[in-house]
């Protein structure tokens, strides 16, 4: 589980809550000693935005995020630290939470360990003006995000400012209230990657943020499907913030997720509408329609 | 070129620029890799039918913090360089093994390098079996700036079991010891650290070793005493280039260096990173004659991850290699491998490439070919960094 949340917006306690719940977890956080839980693992993370001391940009292609879940796994299977059901990372205030989930889509290597649970975003109920010191990441938090989690709700006079800023950005997104850092840690855990929801193209007043869904009336080729995610890729890889939902293909359901340049590799769903969404930066619902249907006329 | 086979290497295909090829007791070709990253250490793989390429062994390392990147082999004895991603960790150096049977390496020693300045060893160079030269930190030496902490070190391992230090250089002012003033550094954005980097030395000059600086340029250092090598020559390009330059390649034949730049930045932020022809003829003085035609910027830039100049095959002195002086063979991360006709140094020409499509899961959205080992069969083995692993290509050239 990856939660995310801007400054001060209480990432912390909700992390702390979930660790109560479910002790057997690996809590990885950036800032140390944020979490201070004795029986628990902890695991300190410092990503740095500068070439060292975590290794040179030139020789070394792990984050210290990625190098320390690494480690984390090879000193588990060895027995050196007991064993773990979970991990929950908890980004700085101003991180992406996408490149997290990149680098367990993207790592074969980690990836035999790893499985991406939800991306959980923590909004301050209270605190939009605080969000508009860094608008963007703001917003690029709560898009990736599956499960929302509008906290200090006891605080805020008025929650639909809130509300209304999450629905612009991220329709289908699942929200959870927390009221003094209460919030339904088993519904969180529970919650899947990914979305079957379907939403509406919804563009998001003074920001490049577009959210829109692409349906499919009759199943398509499986192989098509990943070319046109390929092509996608290839051309506005960048630009993806998030790529996520059902597919019919004519074995059944699959479910495509994708972060930026990366996607995990089309698995078997069971149920739900059918519907690609896509929350990109400035990719029109109209350019990627257009690159579908000129694909499927040519396959 | 035409690939005749890949392998992913049991789902951990990100390598790293260590490839070398033993020719086994047994008749077999097997080719040793090193990874890129934790928690693989090296792979070793029978090539003797390089459509089938097997893998024999693969080892892993002791924790995520460190990576092997660099390994040479030597008759049965293989060299595997130990680079940690924080100061003071170990094992930092180089660590000996024995592969007289390749499924079974067995440690002889370990040269330590570790300090709270180190991040230990970051390529050797291990052709002769009885020293190696390499890029390593110095726990005796305290750089005034951390990217610096790695200089040139000759070890002797004639006795494998007690590697021993024998010599070293740096170059001056960039250790708290030295009179001399600190380098100006490049700016902030492609400062990547006056250290050293590829060591190459070979039979025809055994007093020479031709050395790559990464942001200091190249040196042509005699090394007739090991304990004190003295510069001969130094060759830069930066500024007003963006540094790290990586390899320097004598064609003693033909009176030229072959001088590769690296690419460090993604999406060709740090461009043009380049390989260079200088005439070596006069080896004090060394001029710039040509470069080699780079793949055309605006087609791979935005593909994804790194793109333009790295590893070069560095015509290793040793049995099942390649060795060419007219053709010079070099990696391009998304650009691909390719191969240059060096037969008028004036006006080198590209004459074969080979870009595979981005491997399955590819993180950056395009392969990131990173080192590239040439047999005395023409079969061109090339690695990705990412996970694309191992591509054996046939060149009819």
């Amino acid at each position: 589980m990856v939660v995310t949340g801007f400054l001060g917006s209480g990432k912390t306690t909700l992390v702390n809550r979930l660790v109560a719940r479910f002790p057997e977890s690996l809590v990885i956080v950036n800032e140390l000693g944020e979490v201070p839980v004795d029986h628990v693992l902890i695991e300190n993370s410092t990503e740095k935005t500068v070439a060292l001391p975590n290794g040179c940009l030139c020789c070394h292609l792990r984050g210290d995020l990625e190098e320390t879940l690494m480690g984390a796994a090879m000193r588990r299977r060895r027995g050196d630290i007991a064993g773990f059901d979970r991990v929950i990372v908890e980004t700085s205030g101003l991180a992406d939470p996408g490149p997290v989930a990149q680098t367990l889509y993207a790592d074969p290597a980690l990836a035999r360990d790893y499985k991406l649970g939800p991306i959980v975003a923590v909004v301050d109920a209270a605190g939009a003006e605080a969000r508009k010191v860094a608008p963007e990441i703001a917003r690029g938090q709560i898009a990736a995000a599956d499960v929302v989690v509008l906290s200090k709700i006891d605080r805020a006079a008025d929650t639909a400012r809130a509300e209304r800023e999450v629905s612009e950005i991220n329709p289908a997104v699942r929200r959870l209230a927390a009221k003094f850092g209460e919030v339904d840690a088993a519904a969180l855990l529970e919650a899947k990657p990914g979305t079957d929801h379907v939403f509406s193209s919804t563009p998001v007043h003074g920001s490049t943020i577009r959210t829109f869904a692409m349906h499919f009336a009759q199943p398509v080729r499986r192989e098509l499907l990943q070319q046109f995610l390929s092509t996608l890729v290839d051309l506005r890889g960048a630009d993806l913030l998030r790529v996520k939902g059902l597919v019919p293909v004519r074995e059944g359901l699959v479910l495509v997720q994708g972060v930026r340049h990366v996607f995990d590799r089309l698995r078997p769903a069971r149920e739900g509408e059918p519907a690609l969404v896509f929350i990109t930066n400035g990719v029109e619902k109209h350019e990627v329609q257009a690159l579908w249907d000129a694909m499927k006329g040519l396959a | 070129m035409k690939l005749l086979a890949q392998h992913t290497l049991n789902g951990f295909g990100g390598m790293g620029e260590g490839m070398s090829m033993q020719l086994a007791r047994d008749g077999r070709r097997v080719l040793w890799l090193a990874h890129e990253s934790a928690p693989k250490n090296f792979t070793a793989l029978d090539v003797s039918d390089p459509r089938a390429p097997k893998v024999i062994v693969q080892t892993d390392l002791p924790h995520a913090q460190m990576r092997s990147n660099s390994l040479e082999v030597a008759g049965d004895l293989m060299a595997v360089a130990y680079q940690v991603s924080k100061f003071g960790l170990k094992p930092a150096g180089f660590e000996l093994f024995d592969v007289s049977v390749p499924e079974r390496p067995k440690s002889i020693s370990f040269f330590d390098a570790s300090g709270p300045h180190s991040r230990g060893c970051h390529q050797l160079w291990f052709v002769d079996g009885k020293t190696v030269h390499m890029a390593c930190a110095d726990p005796e030496l305290q750089p005034r700036n951390p990217k610096d902490d790695q200089v040139y070190r000759i070890v002797d391992v004639a006795n494998p079991a007690k590697p021993a230090a024998v010599g070293r250089w740096h170059l001056p002012g960039t250790m708290e010891s030295d009179d001399a003033p600190p380098p100006e550094r490049l700016p902030a954005r492609f400062d990547a650290g006056f250290r050293a980097h590829n060591t190459n030395v070979y039979p025809e000059r055994p007093d020479r070793c031709y050395l790559a600086y990464i942001d200091g340029g190249i040196m042509v250092l005699d090394i007739s005493d090991r304990a004190r090598p003295q510069l001969v020559s130094r060759w830069t390009n930066s500024p007003p280039y963006h540094g790290f330059n990586h390899t320097a390649l004598p064609l003693f034949g033909r009176g030229l260096l072959v001088v590769s730049d690296e690419s460090v930045q993604d999406n060709a932020a740090d461009w043009p990173k380049l390989v260079w022809l200088l005439d070596a003829r006069d080896e004090r003085h060394l001029v710039s004659v040509a470069t080699l035609p780079a793949p055309p910027l605006d087609a791979f830039k935005s593909r994804g991850g790194r793109f333009g100049a790295h590893n070069l095959h560095e015509n290793p002195p040793v049995p099942g290699a390649w060795r060419s002086e007219d053709v010079v063979l070099g990696t391009f991360f998304n650009g691909g491998v390719r191969a240059y006709d060096l037969s008028d140094p004036y006006a080198p020409r590209e004459i074969a490439y080979f870009v595979p499509p981005a491997p399955e899961r590819s993180k950056t959205g395009a392969i990131q070919l990173n080192d590239v080992f040439v047999d005395d069969r023409g079969i061109v083995f090339t690695v990705d960094r990412g996970g694309g692993g191992l591509y054996a290509l046939e060149m009819n050239i």
